[in-house]
């Protein structure tokens, strides 16, 4: 992976000092070197530059009108049970247990035949009169789809994860609203982060720690706001020092106050924010071309480089969440409708007791 | 529209999902409410004692209204008269929540106090008398009893109104009103609930936490906006207000299973036989700039397309594909290009050459019209090869 040309590379760190142990399931080597997990869902690890870093916390803003985060959660949890990280889960339902059989079952893989097609189509298509001057070097490509399916699986969303799988997995789960106070639940997190405490030997596992709707109403520590700023911070804390990733989901108009709610966007390394859609919007139809298939957008906010000062800057920050064909999840860009030329003044037409129109260029 | 969202709370819930719960929700400018709440229990009781509706009984908690004052109702429009002890249970939290009366009789001032909280109305069957309002443990444990009372204990289910969820945020915290509504919804035997608020009796925290909680909301809204002209002020203010105190705009959102929202608008009057709907015509956009960012187009090729263009030949000696270097020069046809090259009448030398492509149906056709003939034909010099450094 050394390229021939004289840039700037960093060695990644080996997993482990001994080169003959082999790493650990469902981590690889990111970018800048830092070991990185998968998110469950194989675009969103695209977007995030390969997966999330290890040690890094992953804030969802909720929609309080859908339940997607739910899906992202499915996803992190199912690839976390797949690749034998133990998991802890807390939520303000009756019985988080319950939610356990609802996480989606892996598709098996498929031989990928268009790979080499997709590398020929990364590399520049150099057509001008110079080409004859480049011999054989070639433009290094990072191959995404080397050997995806060990790192990030695909899931169906119709089927759920086999029992004993389930059964086998180190899942703990701690329902939210039994919580008295948040130190409980800081003294339970760190009790579950200890085993994974970051070591000279290299990362030999890693944990998962979900949590749902984490300022639900019904909770009993809702009230105090920066009690929960401060269990977020240590929980922060405590992931720098071990090897494990955290999602907490949360909904910002139940959050108080709209200072509270910032402080709680800053904490997060990686921040994305969920949407919905209204249903049967004929401008809404009309304005995008995949309205039908989608039912929400993703925003991301923030993408989290644990050991770089240089920020990650999208080329678009919203997409549209799919399921395709009922199984998997996709996220794509959003792509406007072809705009009728004769359609123009029409639009312009009914739309005329509307203030400004719905874009501007 | 509102048949829309008395089909959910009579189709109820589905196995291991949580109960539809409907928030209705008005202002001190369009305080009809009331109005709303009593259509909806009104509808879901027909529902209900016909046999229509999921759920098999109802309790409400009555607030803001004394409990004969939904008996007369409910006989009013002829719904269940014969047999309202069967299906329906009122809480009175009315008469005396607090327990102040009780304490006070039992104080010893019984003399000047006449009795008539304890006199149970004719329907003695269907009141349940409620003290002690600032303990929503206890008022859930109570709704659960009656409801099951109503039900049994198997498989049945019951639905709950709730008259004034204001009345009981005055009483407790939101935390538990949102553990009530939330034990509510998740237990087996609710099949859905709905209850009524006042928008600016709370903060707004309260009201997005109770709107998070619940998966339908019907906002009251008046049908005109405030007039922003200072002189013309008075008139359209007493115009307003005679307006809306009968009629109203109806905004409802709910909230479907695909993750979508479904958003609604209809006008209502107020009558005295009761209240109408009528569908409004959405004629005002629904602003959705907040939502999308600035949308493209898309650039991006499907595989065909991307196949086409790589079939494409390009008017470079060049074609990187180790080829003999072939100079074209525009005058004849070359051996592999389309054949649909014809020589044109050079206009002058300063023409410019043309390069159009256009795919139809996977042949790319190039039209190169050369600068002009009296260039050398090996062009494939490096003008920078003239610089000596």
């Amino acid at each position: 992976m050394m390229a021939a040309t004289g840039t700037f590379t960093r060695n990644p760190k080996s997993f482990s000092h001994s080169r003959h142990a082999p790493p650990p399931p469902g981590l690889k080597i990111g970018p800048n070197g830092t070991p990185i997990v998968s998110t469950g869902i194989q675009d969103l690890d695209q977007l995030l530059g390969g997966g999330v870093p290890v040690g890094s916390l992953i804030m969802v803003m909720e929609d309080s009108e859908a339940p997607h985060h739910l899906l992202l959660l499915r996803n992190f949890m199912s690839q976390g049970v797949l690749h034998r990280q133990p998991l802890l889960y807390a939520s303000p339902a009756h019985s988080p247990r319950a939610f356990l059989g609802t996480l989606p079952a892996p598709i098996p893989p498929r031989t990928h035949l268009h790979t080499p097609s997709q590398q020929q189509e990364e590399d520049l298509r150099i057509a001008w009169q110079y080409k004859k001057y480049f011999g054989n070097e070639q433009m290094f490509v990072e191959s995404h789809r080397g050997n995806h399916w060990d790192f990030c699986n695909e899931f169906d969303l119709r089927k759920s994860l086999d029992r004993q799988l389930l059964g086998a997995a180190h899942i703990d789960c701690v329902n939210l609203q039994d919580v008295e106070d948040l130190a409980s639940l800081r003294d339970r997190c760190s009790a579950f982060l200890a085993p994974f405490a970051r070591t000279e030997e290299g990362i030999t596992c890693v944990g998962r720690v979900a949590i749902q709707s984490f300022c639900s109403p019904q909770c009993r520590y809702s009230n105090s706001d920066w009690d929960m700023l401060f269990f977020i911070k240590s929980l922060r804390s405590m992931l720098r020092s071990s090897n494990a990733v955290a999602m907490i989901t949360f909904t910002p108009s139940v959050v108080s106050s709209s200072s509270v709610c910032m402080r709680w966007q800053h904490l997060a390394d990686t921040l994305l924010s969920l949407r919905t859609i209204p249903d049967d919007d004929k401008e809404m139809a009309k304005l995008l071309t995949d309205y039908q298939d989608m039912f929400g957008l993703l925003h991301i906010h923030k993408v989290g480089r644990l050991n770089s000062q240089v920020p990650v800057i999208l080329e678009a920050t919203t997409y549209s969440l799919k399921v395709i064909r009922r199984k998997t999840l996709v996220l794509e860009r959003l792509n406007q409708a072809p705009v009728d030329a004769s359609g123009g003044g029409s639009l312009g037409g009914c739309s005329g007791s509307s203030s400004a129109r719905l874009l501007d260029f | 529209m509102a048949d829309l969202v008395c089909r959910g709370l009579r189709d109820g819930v589905l196995e291991g999902e949580y109960a539809p719960a409907l928030l209705i929700k008005d202002t001190l400018q369009i305080s009809l409410g009331v109005h709303v709440f009593n259509h909806f229990l009104l509808s879901l009781s027909s529902n209900i004692s016909s046999g229509k509706a999921q759920s098999r009984g109802l309790v409400v908690v009555a607030f803001a209204c004394p409990p004969c004052f939904y008996v007369d109702l409910l006989r009013s429009r002829g719904i269940g008269v014969a047999s309202l002890s069967n299906w329906i249970r009122i809480v009175d939290c009315y008469s005396d929540p607090l327990g102040w009366k009780d304490k006070l009789l039992n104080s010893g001032f019984s003399a000047q106090l006449s009795s008539k909280s304890h006199d149970k109305s004719s329907v003695g069957d269907v009141e349940c008398l409620f003290r002690d309002v600032g303990d929503a443990e206890k008022l859930s444990s109570l709704v659960f009893d009656l409801g099951r009372g109503l039900v049994g204990p198997g498989k049945g289910r019951f639905s709950v109104a709730i008259d004034s969820a204001s009345e009981l945020l005055r009483h407790t915290s939101l935390l538990s009103v949102s553990s009530l509504i939330n034990n509510l919804r998740s237990h087996d035997q609710v099949a859905s609930l709905f209850w009524l608020l006042h928008s600016d009796l709370h903060e707004p925290r309260a009201i997005l936490s109770l709107e998070y909680l619940s998966s339908m909301v019907a906002g009251l809204e008046p049908i005109a906006s405030p007039s922003t002209d200072a002189q013309r002020n008075h008139h359209n203010h007493l115009f307003q207000l005679e307006q809306n105190s009968r009629r109203g705009k109806l905004h409802m959102r709910l909230k479907r299973r695909n993750g979508r929202v479904k958003i609604l608008f209809e006008e209502f009057d107020v009558e005295q036989g009761g209240i109408k709907f009528v569908p409004v015509s959405l004629g005002n956009a629904i602003r959705n700039d907040a939502i999308l960012p600035k949308v493209q187009f898309n650039l991006q090729l499907t595989d065909k397309e991307r196949g086409d263009r790589a079939k494409v030949i390009l008017p470079f000696e060049h074609q990187g594909n180790g080829e003999d270097i072939k100079i074209y020069d525009g005058r004849g046809p070359i051996a592999d290009a389309p054949k649909n090259i014809f020589p044109t009448p050079r206009l002058d030398e300063s023409a410019s050459a043309t390069i159009t492509t256009s795919s139809n149906g996977g042949k790319g056709e190039i039209h190169y019209f050369r600068d002009s003939d009296e260039e050398a034909l090996d062009t494939d010099e490096d003008p920078d090869d003239d610089l000596d450094i």
